[in-house]
C-alpha cells in the first residue's frame, strides 16, 4: 500500500494535473459566483472536457470545478445575499449582514479560509479511511451487495430531502429508465421500441447534463427580470486574530461536515445548517449570530466544503454516489474505464491515491487562486443573463454530442431537460431518480448472481450461508425510519 | 375548489402519469421485453429478463398510487411541498423550442450555423434587444469553442466541410481538414 500511495504521489504532482486542477477551481468559482448558476451545472456541462484527459488530469480538474464551485456561491451569498450555490444558504445570513457593515473583504477571506481547511481536513481523512473500508468491501460477494446497495437506495430516498414516498418514486422511475436497453444479466432488449438508438441503453451524460444543468438555466430564463445588484469587495483583510477566534469553529463544522459526507444523500446544505447551528449554540455571544458574527461565516463554510471529500468513500469503495455531484464523478469514473467499486483498489490502487492526493494539493492551490482572484470574481456577480445563458446552452450541447458524435444524444438532452423541468415543477426531486438510473444495473447484476448462486432455493441459502445479506435487509427499514425521522425533525427545527 | 386544485396540482398529475405509464409497462410487458436466450431448454440466466421490472414497476405503480390516492383524499393533509415559484412558462416552452432547434439543426447546419442562430435567439429570449449586445454573443462563442475543442482538445463537433477549410485556410493549416463531416 505504501508503494501504491508513492506511485500516486507522483502521479498527483505532475504539472499537467497540477495545471487542469488550477483550471477546474478557476472554472468553478466563474460558475459559482454567478447567481442562478450552480456547481453542478458547471460540472455537468464540463464532465465532456474530463473524457479526452488522462484519468489522473481529468478527475482532478473536475475535483477542482467541485471545489471552486462551492466556495464561489459564497461570492454572491456575501456580497449581495444571492446564494450562487444551495451550499452556501447559510453563508449569506452572516456573510451578508458584514458586507452590509463594510466588511466583504474581511468576509470573502473568511470563507476562503475556512472552505480551505474544511477541504483540506475532509480530504485527508478520507485518504485515512477509504482503504480500510475498501478491504472490508473487497470481501462482498453479490448477495451483500446487492443488500447494500438497497439499503443506500433506501438512505438516498430518505434523506434526499421532501417527502420520502416522492424520492421513493424517482429512485423506481430511474431504475425503470436504466431497463431500456439490453439486459445485464442476459442480453437481451427490454423498452427499445424497436429504436437502434436505444438499444445501447439511455447514454448517461445526456442525462446528467439534461437533468442537472437544463433545468438550472431554463429556470434562470424564466425568471430573468431580475436587476443586476451591485457588488463590491471593500474594507479590511481578516486579521491572524480573528483567524485564530474562528478555528475551533472550523474544527468543529469540519467534523460535523465530513460526517455528513459519508451518508449519501444529505450534502453540503444539510452540513451547512448543522455547522453554523452547532457554532451558534456553541458560541458565548450566540446573539451576534445573524448580525455579521464572522464565526457564523466559517461555520458554514467550513461544514459545506468539508462534506465533499468523504462524499467519494461510498463511491469509491462501493460504487454510490452520494449526492448529485458523485454521481457526475461516477460518470467520469467510468468514460475513464474505472470503474468504481472494491475492484478499483485492487486494479488502480495508485491511481485511486493519486486522486485522492490531487484533492489535497488542489485545496494549496485553491488558497493561492482564491485569494488572488475574490476581486475578479466578485464582479461577475453583476454580469447579465443574456450573454451567460447562451453560452452556458452551447456548453451544453457540445458538451453531449462530443462523447459519442451521436445527434441522437441531443435529443436525449432536451428530452431529460424537459423530465427534469416537469420534476421540478412538481417538486419531485431528481438526484433519486439519477441514483436509481445508475444503481439499477448492478443491483439487478447483483440480484441474477444471488438468485444464481442460491440455485432455486433462495431463503434456505441467505440463512445458512449469507446471514450477513440478510441482516442488512434486515437493518434496512429500520435505518429508514430513524434517518426519516431525524430528517423531520431537523428540517421542523 | 380546493379538492379541484388539488387534483390538477402537478405532483397528482406526474403522479398519474407514471402510474399510468406503470400499469401499461406491466400489461404489455410481454411485448416490450424480447424473450429470453434459451439453450439446450434451458435459460441461460437464473432469472428471466422481465422478473425485476415486474418487481420495479410493481412498486412503482403501488407507490404512485398511494401517493395519489392520499393527495386526492386527504386534502388537509400537507404533502404538497413548497410554493413553487412564479416562472414565466411561456418562456420556457420557447427555450425547449429552440433547444429542440439547436439538436435537430447540429448535424444539419454545423456546429457553428446552428449555434450562431440558436444563440442569437436565446440572447433575445432572454431579454437582449439590442443587435450590438446579440450579434457577438451569437458569433464568437461558436467559433471559440469550434477552435478549442477541434485544435486544443483534438475533439470533433459536426462543420459543413466549407466552414471547415475555409478555418483551416485563415489558421494557415496546410492539408486535409480534420473532420469534414458533410
Amino acid at each position: 500500500m505504501i508503494e501504491q500511495f508513492l506511485q500516486g504521489l507522483a502521479m498527483a504532482m505532475r504539472p499537467d494535473t497540477i495545471l487542469w486542477m488550477c483550471a477546474g477551481l478557476f472554472g468553478g468559482m466563474l460558475v459559482g459566483a454567478l447567481p442562478g448558476f450552480t456547481t453542478l451545472m458547471a460540472m455537468a456541462i464540463l464532465l465532456p472536457i474530463s473524457f479526452f484527459l488522462d484519468p489522473l488530469v481529468g478527475i482532478p480538474f473536475l475535483l477542482g470545478v467541485y471545489k471552486g464551485g462551492i466556495f464561489g456561491g459564497s461570492i454572491p451569498a456575501i456580497l449581495v445575499s444571492m446564494p450562487g450555490t444551495g451550499a452556501a444558504v447559510a453563508t449569506t445570513i452572516d456573510g451578508y449582514q458584514l458586507t452590509k457593515k463594510g466588511q466583504s473583504r474581511k468576509a470573502l477571506d473568511i470563507a476562503l479560509v475556512s472552505s480551505v481547511f474544511g477541504d483540506t481536513f475532509s480530504d485527508i481523512a478520507t485518504i485515512l479511511m477509504i482503504f480500510p473500508i475498501a478491504l472490508l468491501v473487497m470481501q462482498f460477494g453479490p448477495p451483500e451487495i446487492f443488500a447494500v446497495l438497497l439499503l443506500s437506495l433506501v438512505v438516498i430516498a430518505v434523506t434526499s430531502g421532501g417527502n420520502p414516498i416522492k424520492s421513493l418514486i424517482m429512485i423506481l422511475f430511474g431504475i425503470w429508465l436504466s431497463f431500456i436497453g439490453t439486459d445485464p444479466l442476459g442480453g437481451v432488449e427490454r423498452f427499445t421500441f424497436g429504436l437502434f438508438d436505444l438499444k445501447s441503453g439511455i447514454p448517461l451524460l445526456p442525462m446528467l447534463i439534461g437533468v442537472f444543468a437544463i433545468p438550472e438555466i431554463a429556470s434562470v430564463v424564466m425568471r430573468s427580470n431580475q436587476g443586476q445588484a451591485l457588488a463590491a469587495v471593500v474594507g479590511e483583510r481578516l486579521s491572524w486574530s480573528e483567524l485564530k477566534r474562528c478555528f475551533r469553529t472550523m474544527c468543529r463544522s469540519s467534523v460535523i461536515g465530513a460526517s455528513i459526507g459519508i451518508v449519501p444523500g444529505l450534502g453540503q446544505v444539510v452540513a451547512a445548517m448543522m455547522g453554523y447551528s452547532a457554532a451558534k449554540n456553541a458560541s458565548k455571544t450566540p446573539e451576534n449570530f445573524g448580525k455579521g458574527e464572522i464565526e457564523g461565516v466559517a461555520a458554514a463554510e467550513s461544514a459545506n466544503n468539508a462534506v465533499n471529500g468523504p462524499t467519494l468513500v461510498p463511491l469509491l469503495t462501493l460504487g454510490i454516489p452520494g449526492d448529485n455531484v458523485t454521481a457526475i464523478l461516477l460518470g467520469a469514473f467510468v468514460a475513464q474505464g474505472l470503474r468504481p467499486g472494491p475492484q478499483l483498489f485492487e486494479e488502480h490502487g495508485a491511481t485511486v491515491f493519486g486522486i485522492l492526493i490531487a484533492m489535497v494539493i488542489a485545496n494549496l492551490l485553491f488558497l493561492v487562486i482564491g485569494y488572488l482572484s475574490v476581486p475578479f470574481f466578485s464582479r461577475l456577480v453583476t454580469i447579465k443573463n443574456a450573454v451567460l445563458v447562451p453560452v452556458v446552452i452551447m456548453f451544453a450541447f457540445a458538451g453531449a454530442y462530443v462523447f459519442r458524435s451521436d445527434s441522437f444524444d441531443l435529443l436525449m438532452l432536451v428530452a431529460f431537460g424537459a423530465i427534469g423541468l416537469i420534476a421540478r415543477a412538481a417538486r419531485f426531486n431528481l438526484m433519486p431518480m439519477v441514483m436509481g438510473f445508475i444503481l439499477g444495473p448492478p443491483m439487478e447484476y447483483a440480484f441474477g448472481q444471488t438468485m444464481a448462486m442460491a440455485q432455486n432455493a433462495p431463503i434456505q441459502f441467505l440463512f445458512t450461508e449469507r446471514i450477513g445479506m440478510v441482516g442488512v435487509l434486515a437493518i434496512t427499514p429500520v435505518i429508514g425510519i430513524l434517518l426519516w425521522r431525524r430528517m423531520r425533525s431537523v428540517s421542523m427545527s | 375548489m380546493d379538492s379541484l386544485n388539488r387534483r390538477l396540482d402537478p405532483e397528482v398529475l406526474v403522479a398519474g402519469t407514471l402510474l399510468i405509464l406503470s400499469c401499461l409497462s406491466i400489461l404489455f410487458m410481454s411485448h416490450l421485453v424480447a424473450a429470453p436466450k434459451v439453450l439446450f431448454g434451458r435459460s441461460l440466466t437464473a432469472i428471466a429478463p422481465t422478473l425485476f421490472p415486474y418487481m420495479i414497476l410493481s412498486s412503482l405503480a403501488v407507490l404512485n398510487a398511494i401517493f395519489v390516492l392520499r393527495c386526492i383524499l386527504r386534502p388537509e393533509k400537507i404533502w404538497l411541498e413548497g410554493s413553487g415559484e412564479s416562472n414565466d412558462w411561456k418562456r420556457g416552452v420557447l427555450l425547449f423550442c429552440v433547444m429542440l432547434f439547436y439538436a435537430l439543426t447540429m448535424t444539419v447546419f454545423g456546429f457553428f450555423t446552428s449555434s450562431a442562430l440558436s444563440l442569437a435567439m436565446i440572447s433575445m429570449l432572454v431579454g437582449n434587444r439590442s443587435p450590438v449586445g446579440i450579434i457577438p454573443t451569437a458569433v464568437v462563442p461558436p467559433i471559440l469553442l469550434y477552435l478549442v475543442a477541434t485544435r486544443v482538445l483534438a475533439v470533433s463537433l459536426p462543420e459543413l466541410s466549407e466552414i471547415e477549410f475555409f478555418i483551416a485556410g485563415v489558421l494557415g493549416e496546410t492539408g486535409q481538414a480534420e473532420r469534414p463531416s458533410q
